[in-house]
């Protein structure tokens, strides 16, 4: 359809096509011209090809029809008279979804404060002079007016920005390796084996009304092979050892880990779109950060629950309920555990970086209901008591630390079985945090978790409350995650809009490939980061898959920090390929002279029956 | 649900019920059959006969429907199941599928006419962007019986979601090909169609076969598909509804309405009429013609419009009459409706006389119509009503 003089302006560098069939002599107006926005549907459906000496909307505009055309047509330079001596020449050089430049490191002058506003305080003599400058300002909590006065405009100064860079907190983690797991009459640790209170599966039974059996399974590496029911997640085992959730110390396991599976009583598995029940070593993705490491122990727990609870709410609830019986006996032994068991200790620094650019990573988390729900905020890493669920907090935004992410304080309730859905053990090893929260060019603010309710209404709500949020924050730039894909596109596309919107440059991310193709888009979704990995860009139910690893997160960073350095990110190409993903990570390594390592995707594995018959019928 | 289906709802004579009062009949049950040309016709509703007359038979559906039918029976062939499912051509003219298509085209062509010509008609359209492949197979099933080497799908460009959904469908195959067609009315006309497709210029009353081509609409394309795969009678028909009612100004689509329902039943289902209001047209705008809150939908229905109302003019008409708009009938309840008399009538330069109707000789090429004026004036017009598509 004809465009408009506003909308030839925008898109002045895009092809010129004629929308209908014009006659020689016409003049060439926006009326003439196809939206540039369906030309690529056009040129998909076969209905157009455009030649290499296709013209610009910017360079027809005003000149004449030589020959009449009919619709469809891409104006050509025979074809018109009159051009206008545009800079046609000016020819992208980088076939890519972004520019090869790096962010200047620049250091930004802090906005608003000039140096006459500083508030100097000369003392030239005194004795035993304490100022107590508190952080926040409130009123009414100086005695003497005089030196209230002071102290506000000491702590506006510091609040702007202060030019030091400063650890804002740490977060130690302490591993026990763990190389055995077996049943025993209690549940202890010792030395490098765990015994699991063997009638403890009773009591994680009886916890639950709608648990009607539970079987706690060992599996060592070489039962990999062995048929599970669909995994729901796969958790670490830690608990605090000082300290509340993203500070002070935790203890954690090293070589086993949870994992939570289970069906209804009629043999139907608990999932929705998807389940990744079937031999382990088919349908799990080790070594990703949701996903069992090969080589872990999995102590695995079989949940039967109600027939037809497997699609409600409390039935995949009591599943994880029944299940953390279990852990937290573990973990009370393992906050227990003699020190010298300790094999290896980690320190993660969250730091402010005076003058860099602030960032938040915003994490959309399942909050549809059913089995799409997350616990927030448990008492113990990954646990769920003390936690609230998203979906009875209404999905709104959290903020929460990167720390708070990296301790566990999302026991992840999601239906785990598709290949895009992140586990428990995801965040407490989420790449992305991670990564940005060490760049050194970045002052990671915090995280952002936003759950995705399933009606649009409310998809719309707790958006807008985002950008509140983001907007509070005063960041200069943002990254936006999901997970699954479809219905939370929705929201997702609004997140970014709502950030957008707000003029600070945002980065989203998301399995896309072919299956998960973007259902709806707004023009602030201009950087995208596809978490696919799968060889045929699909939803292949291999645990893990595509989800964020660390290569996604990479790829996320250089790309925002080029848009905060105000480069154009070139459009994608309008079909699925593998190829712009490679393309950018090449540009990444050549500027930054590091090599990233690309995570290997299903082809790695024998191919389970699921595959073959449904997935990749071409193999 | 009550339907009353119509004996004649095709070209032809009426065909002849093959049920009884007081009956009880399944939804897809055959109710009546031509004796000559014309068209099997079968009930749209699981229900009880309520009525036989000439002119129709009435049902009165059960409260519970559900979407089985009764299958059309076994056949050897693929124009034998057109036949038996009773297609029509439900772009409006309604002739007996199976009669055009019972040629060989010795490697001509096909055209899927999906011009969707009249204004505010989008069911078409709808059609094409939810369900490409329903009318593709049915191309290519006309192609197969008509011996056709080549099709076309005719489409105005400005109905770029339809024309890209199917278009992508048939993006590998070389026999299928899509042709645009000018945005006027009526580029629709089978014989417009040809001018821009083909390039051949068909005098009037010829019809398309002179130049080795079918020209058939998407919907019936459809109906042909549903028949042969499905083994499904046409007992439904996809229409829009537009005009003076809350929640359609700009048409509103239904898919498969039963054959038989009110219109005022399928106003209900739209929203509140929009007081006052001229008239109810069945069909396009164009070449609707009156109906009331108790016509039906038939098998070429494509639209219910609520008019405007007429605005008053008592003075002496001149009318001025075309094949492709309004003709003397229509145009003369038009000004009978606003007050007016008629004073005078004419045709279009156009009009040709051929058997004992009048076609036009170029449609869509409109001639200056001043000498047709001056006349009218001359016969006491103080005001013409033309039925003209250009002015």
């Amino acid at each position: 359809m004809a465009i408009t003089a506003e909308e030839a302006r925008e898109h002045k560098d895009e092809f010129a096509i004629t929308c209908c069939r014009f006659e020689a002599g016409e003049e060439i107006k926006p009326s003439n011209l196809e939206d540039p926005n369906i030309v690529p549907d056009l040129e998909d459906s076969g209905l157009l090809e455009i030649p290499e000496n296709c013209l610009k909307i910017g360079e027809v505009l005003g000149a004449k029809l030589k020959v009449t055309v009919d619709a469809l047509t891409p104006l050509t330079p025979d074809l018109v008279e009159g051009l206008k001596e545009t800079v046609a020449e000016k020819k992208e050089e980088v076939e890519e979804s972004f520019k090869e430049k790096e962010v200047e490191e620049r250091v930004v002058p802090i906005k608003g404060i000039r140096d006459s506003e500083y508030v100097r305080i000369h003392i030239g003599e005194g004795k035993d002079i304490n100022l107590d400058i508190p952080v926040c300002i409130s009123q009414g909590f100086g005695a003497d007016t005089k030196s209230e006065n002071i102290v506000k405009d000491s702590a506006l100064e510091l609040k702007e920005d202060s030019d030091e860079d400063k650890i804002i907190r740490t977060l130690t983690r302490k591993h026990f390796e763990i190389d055995e797991v077996k049943f025993g009459d209690e549940t202890k640790i010792q030395g490098t084996t765990l015994y699991i209170r063997e009638n403890i599966v009773e009591e994680a039974i009886d916890s639950q009304d709608l648990v009607t059996n539970i079987e706690l399974d060992i599996i060592t590496p070489d039962r990999y092979g062995e048929y599970s029911n669909t995994i729901m997640d796969v958790q670490p085992i830690a608990v605090k050892e000082e300290g509340g959730l993203g500070e002070g110390i935790t203890r954690v396991i090293d070589g086993a880990v949870v994992v939570v599976t289970g069906t209804d009583e009629k043999g139907v598995q608990i999932g929705e779109f998807g389940s990744s029940e079937g031999e382990i070593d088919r349908n799990v993705l080790f070594n990703r950060p949701g996903s069992p490491d090969d080589g872990d122990i999995l102590i695995k727990t079989n949940v039967t629950i109600k027939e037809g609870k497997n699609m409600e709410r409390p039935g995949p609830m009591a599943a994880h309920r029944a299940t953390d019986v279990i852990t937290q006996e573990i973990r009370e032994v393992l906050k227990k555990a003699d020190e010298e068991l300790i094999v290896n200790e980690e320190e993660f620094v969250q730091k402010h970086r005076a003058k860099r650019k602030k960032v938040v990573i915003v994490k959309e988390i399942m909050g549809q209901g059913a089995m799409h729900d997350n616990f927030i905020m448990p008492d113990e890493p990954v646990g769920t008591l003390g936690a609230k669920a998203n979906v009875d907090l209404g999905n709104v935004p959290i903020v929460v630390t990167p720390l708070q992410i990296l301790d566990g304080c999302i026991h992840a309730l999601t239906c785990i079985g598709p290949a895009s859905k992140e586990t428990s053990r995801h965040y407490f090893r989420e790449p992305l945090v991670l990564e940005t929260m060490n760049d050194e060019d970045i002052d990671l603010l915090a995280v952002v978790l936003v759950g995705s309710p399933q009606a649009n209404n409310e998809k719309f709500y707790v958006s807008r409350l985002l950008g509140t949020t983001v907007e509070a924050m005063n960041v200069d730039g943002a990254i936006v995650t999901t997970e699954g894909f479809g219905n939370n596109h929705i929201d997702f596309a609004s997140h970014i809009e709502e950030i957008g919107k707000r003029d600070i440059p945002v980065v989203g991310m998301t399995f896309s490939g072919v299956q998960g193709e973007l259902v709806v888009g707004n023009k602030y979704m201009d950087a995208m980061i596809d978490l696919n990995k799968s060889r045929q860009g699909i939803e292949n139910e291999i645990l893990s898959n595509n989800c964020l690893t660390k290569e996604d997160a990479k790829r996320a960073l250089a790309m925002l920090k080029a848009k905060m350095a105000g480069e154009t990110i070139k459009k994608a190409e309008r079909k699925w390929s593998s190829d712009i993903k490679m393309n950018n990570i090449a540009l990444i390594e050549k500027a930054t002279g590091e090599k990233i390592e690309l995570e290997p995707n299903e082809t790695l594995l024998k191919m389970s029956e699921k595959r073959k018959k449904i997935y990749e019928k071409d193999k | 649900m009550n339907v009353k289906i119509y004996l004649r709802q095709h070209v032809g004579v009426a065909s002849t019920p093959t049920v009884e009062e007081n009956e009880e009949v399944l939804r897809g049950q055959l109710i009546a059959k031509p004796k000559g040309l014309g068209s099997n016709i079968h009930s749209s509703v699981h229900g009880v006969v309520k009525k036989v007359s000439k002119d129709f038979i009435e049902i009165d559906g059960f409260d519970k429907q559900n979407e089985e039918f009764v299958k059309i029976k076994e056949t050897d062939n693929y124009l034998e199941a057109i036949k038996e499912a009773g297609v029509v051509g439900a772009g409006g003219a309604g002739f007996p599928t199976h009669v055009k298509l019972d040629t060989s085209l010795k490697g001509g062509y096909v055209i899927a006419n999906a011009a969707e010509c009249e204004p505010t008609l989008e069911h078409n359209m709808k059609l094409l962007e939810e369900d490409p492949e329903v009318v593709i197979r049915g191309l290519k099933y006309v192609m197969k019986i008509t011996n056709a080497s080549k099709a076309f799908i005719v489409i105005k460009p400005k109905n770029k979601k339809a024309m890209i959904s199917i278009a992508r469908k048939i993006k590998e195959n070389r026999k299928i090909e899509i042709k645009f067609l000018p945005d006027l009315y009526p580029s629709g006309d089978e014989r417009v169609i040809l001018r821009e497709v083909l390039g051949v210029e068909l005098e009037p009353g010829k019809l398309p076969l002179e130049a080795n081509a079918v020209v058939c609409n998407v919907e019936t394309l459809k109906n042909i598909t549903l028949a042969i795969e499905d083994r499904k009678p046409v007992i439904e028909k996809d229409i829009t509804i537009g005009g003076k009612i809350e929640g359609a100004k700009n048409g509103k689509v239904f898919l498969n309405v039963p054959i038989g329902v009110s219109t005022e039943s399928m106003i209900n289902k739209t929203g509140e009429v929009i007081k006052p209001y001229g008239e109810i047209i069945m069909g396009g705008a164009f070449t609707g013609s009156r109906g009331n809150l108790n016509s039906t939908i038939t098998k070429t229905t494509g639209g219910i419009a609520i008019t405007e109302s007429f605005p008053t003019a008592k003075t002496s008409f001149g009318i001025l009459a075309c094949e492709c708009g309004a003709q003397e009938e229509r145009l003369e309840e038009i000004a009978a409706e606003m007050g007016g008399e008629v004073v005078a009538s004419t045709k279009c330069a156009r009009m040709v006389k051929v058997g004992n109707q009048y076609k036009c000789e170029k449609p869509g090429v409109c001639p200056g119509q001043a000498k047709k004026i001056l006349e009218l004036k001359k016969n006491g017009a103080k005001a013409v009503l033309v039925g003209t598509c250009q002015d």
